[in-house]
């Protein structure tokens, strides 16, 4: 293989924001406590705005100026308040103590995995690899899609269902949902950044139900349950 | 204008300054430590009174120890002395002996006098310094996948795996510098330099405390001036390790174009001020987190592992 040229600014800096999103999706199996994995859903949501102003820059789109001032507000700013009220509201069934960590947004969920966090780690890289080599062999090519974002959103994807099916509570599962959007809006945006606003928006209003659906499931398993692990859903098994 | 050296010379200057620089370097670093935990600490050339010190003083052998566990801290200083030979410390271009060796003879060489050192600690028969020995080679194990994989994104971003190949293309274009195979490869062997030097995640380098020892429990049972060329060698394994990192990834400016006087002269100013500040960098990372359990270094090794492998992943993809 020959020498590699250095990319464009553009490409570059896409291609940049997009590993970015990759590691905090990747970050996600570490966290151990809620808050800390509601603040990196943040984190990752304020890289795919910064993408879209980047795009919007580079490629003269002025209405997706719109769509990052709406995806931050939406995905930084109000979808992590909901979360945490959530979390706050969950303290009512336990003890002061759960309550009092509830209420700080300090609730335990390390452990949760089902697998020790380095193998999961390593069959999330394999996934990635799928995904990375599947977009690949496609060899699309254009001169205003940069060649690593778009595998990089395929991913995103798949570490969310990874991280959705190996973790056992219901909050990571939500947020691995949820950042699985993320991958989606990283993909639309390098794709087809030209795509309608309004359609755009209709995709974060659907985000909106989810996170709503998300947390009427989350308050009626805790209410069942007592707890926000879906280990013992298991025994439900036909 | 100042007078051309000869090649010879400055390939000399290139190992004595690493040799003579090294205990300066963990001296500043203890000194900004110490500043950040709200201590005076050491004065910055307190190393070298240490090693002078050490120097001075009996050598001593546990009873039934080999010839190998005198011979080790000799060999293990004089592969340590090695590597400055292959790696750019002061010049941009190669010297006569530079392309002995490419990255991996230098990680060979580099392993070797770690497998000196756990070779004389086993022989020692201490069961601390055995712990030590067992646990460097088995955690060297683990963070080796990831070490190659740094080695693979050099690869492919040059086609070459001499380290000066990959500092002239990171010159060559400010594109390269940010381009994320790059900035990938540099944090991991970033995480990999945190965790050989002895800092997070788990090690205390300073401390005498079991939980965390891995290098420092090695040279247990040396004294003397055996323990003097322990202490010298792993200074020197950090200060080349930085000038790893500094001079082929992340900020490979200020080595000297020409063999000319004036010019080496900055290039050693100009590396030991990278070092300095490299060193800084490492002592706030390393007093702001959390030591992890020992058995917790997979993650940590998992994570640079991970750093790498993407690397290699947007460079095959083209992404660069």
């Amino acid at each position: 293989m020959s020498a590699v040229a250095a990319p464009s600014v553009y490409s570059g800096g896409a291609s940049v924001i997009a590993v970015g999103v990759l590691l905090a999706e990747f970050g996600m199996f570490r966290q151990a406590l809620l808050r800390d994995q509601v603040r990196l859903y943040a984190a990752q949501s304020g890289l795919i705005s910064a993408l879209a102003v980047l795009v919007a820059a580079a490629r003269q789109l002025p209405e997706l100026y719109v769509l990052a001032a709406l995806s931050a507000g939406l995905k930084v700013v109000i979808v992590p308040i909901v979360l945490r009220r959530l979390l706050r509201g969950l303290g009512h069934g336990g003890d002061g103590a759960q309550q009092d960590q509830a209420a700080h947004g300090w609730t335990e969920i390390a452990g949760s995995g089902s697998l020790s966090l380095a193998s999961t780690i390593l069959l999330a890289i394999a996934v990635a690899a799928f995904g990375f080599f599947s977009v690949g062999a496609l060899r699309i090519a254009s001169p205003v899609l940069p060649p690593t974002a778009l595998a990089i959103s395929v991913s995103v994807a798949l570490v969310a269902f990874v991280l959705m099916i190996m973790r056992r509570d219901v909050a990571s599962q939500a947020i691995g949902f949820l950042s699985l959007e993320n991958g989606i809006s990283l993909a639309a945006l390098v794709v087809a950044a030209g795509m309608p606003l309004i359609l755009e928006v209709a995709f974060l209003f659907d985000l909106l139900v989810a996170v709503v659906v998300f947390e009427l499931l989350i308050r009626l398993h805790h209410g069942r349950a007592e707890s926000l692990s879906t280990a013992d859903l298991t025994s439900l098994r036909g | 204008m100042s007078p051309n050296l000869p090649m010879p010379l400055i390939q000399v200057l290139q190992v004595m300054t690493v040799a003579v620089a090294a205990p300066g370097v963990s001296g500043v670093i203890a000194r900004v430590e110490a500043r950040l935990q709200g201590r005076t600490g050491p004065r910055v050339a307190q190393p070298y009174y240490d090693l002078a010190k050490l120097l001075r003083k009996e050598a001593l052998a546990p009873e039934g120890a080999s010839w190998v566990f005198l011979a080790a801290p000799l060999g293990a200083a004089a592969c340590y002395l090695t590597v400055p030979l292959l790696i750019p410390v002061l010049t941009t271009f190669g010297l006569p002996l530079g392309y002995m060796g490419d990255i991996l003879g230098g990680g060979f060489i580099l392993s070797l006098a770690s497998f000196l050192v756990a070779v004389a600690a086993l022989d020692s028969g201490s069961p601390y310094a055995q712990l030590g020995a067992s646990r460097a080679k088995t955690f060297a194990a683990i963070t080796e996948p990831a070490v190659l994989f740094v080695i693979f994104v050099v690869a492919l971003v040059t086609s070459t795996d001499l380290p000066y190949a990959l500092a002239a293309t990171v010159r060559s274009s400010s594109g390269q510098i940010a381009a994320p195979a790059h900035l990938l490869a540099a944090a991991a062997l970033f995480m990999v330099i945190l965790y050989e030097t002895g800092r997070i995640p788990v090690e205390t380098h300073t401390g005498t405390n079991e939980f965390g020892m891995i290098e420092e429990a090695r040279p247990f049972e040396h004294s003397g001036p055996h323990l003097a060329l322990l202490k010298w060698g792993s200074s020197m394994k950090q200060l080349i390790l930085y000038t790893i990192l500094l001079n082929v990834f992340v900020a490979p400016w200020g080595l000297a174009a020409t063999p000319r006087a004036a010019a080496v002269g900055l290039a050693i100013i100009a590396l030991l001020g990278k070092a300095a500040a490299a060193g800084t960098v490492v002592a706030v990372i390393d007093n702001s987190f959390a030591k992890l359990r020992l058995f917790k270094i997979t993650e940590f090794a998992a994570a640079a592992f991970l750093l790498a492998v993407l690397g290699v992943f947007t460079l095959y993809l083209g992404g660069g």
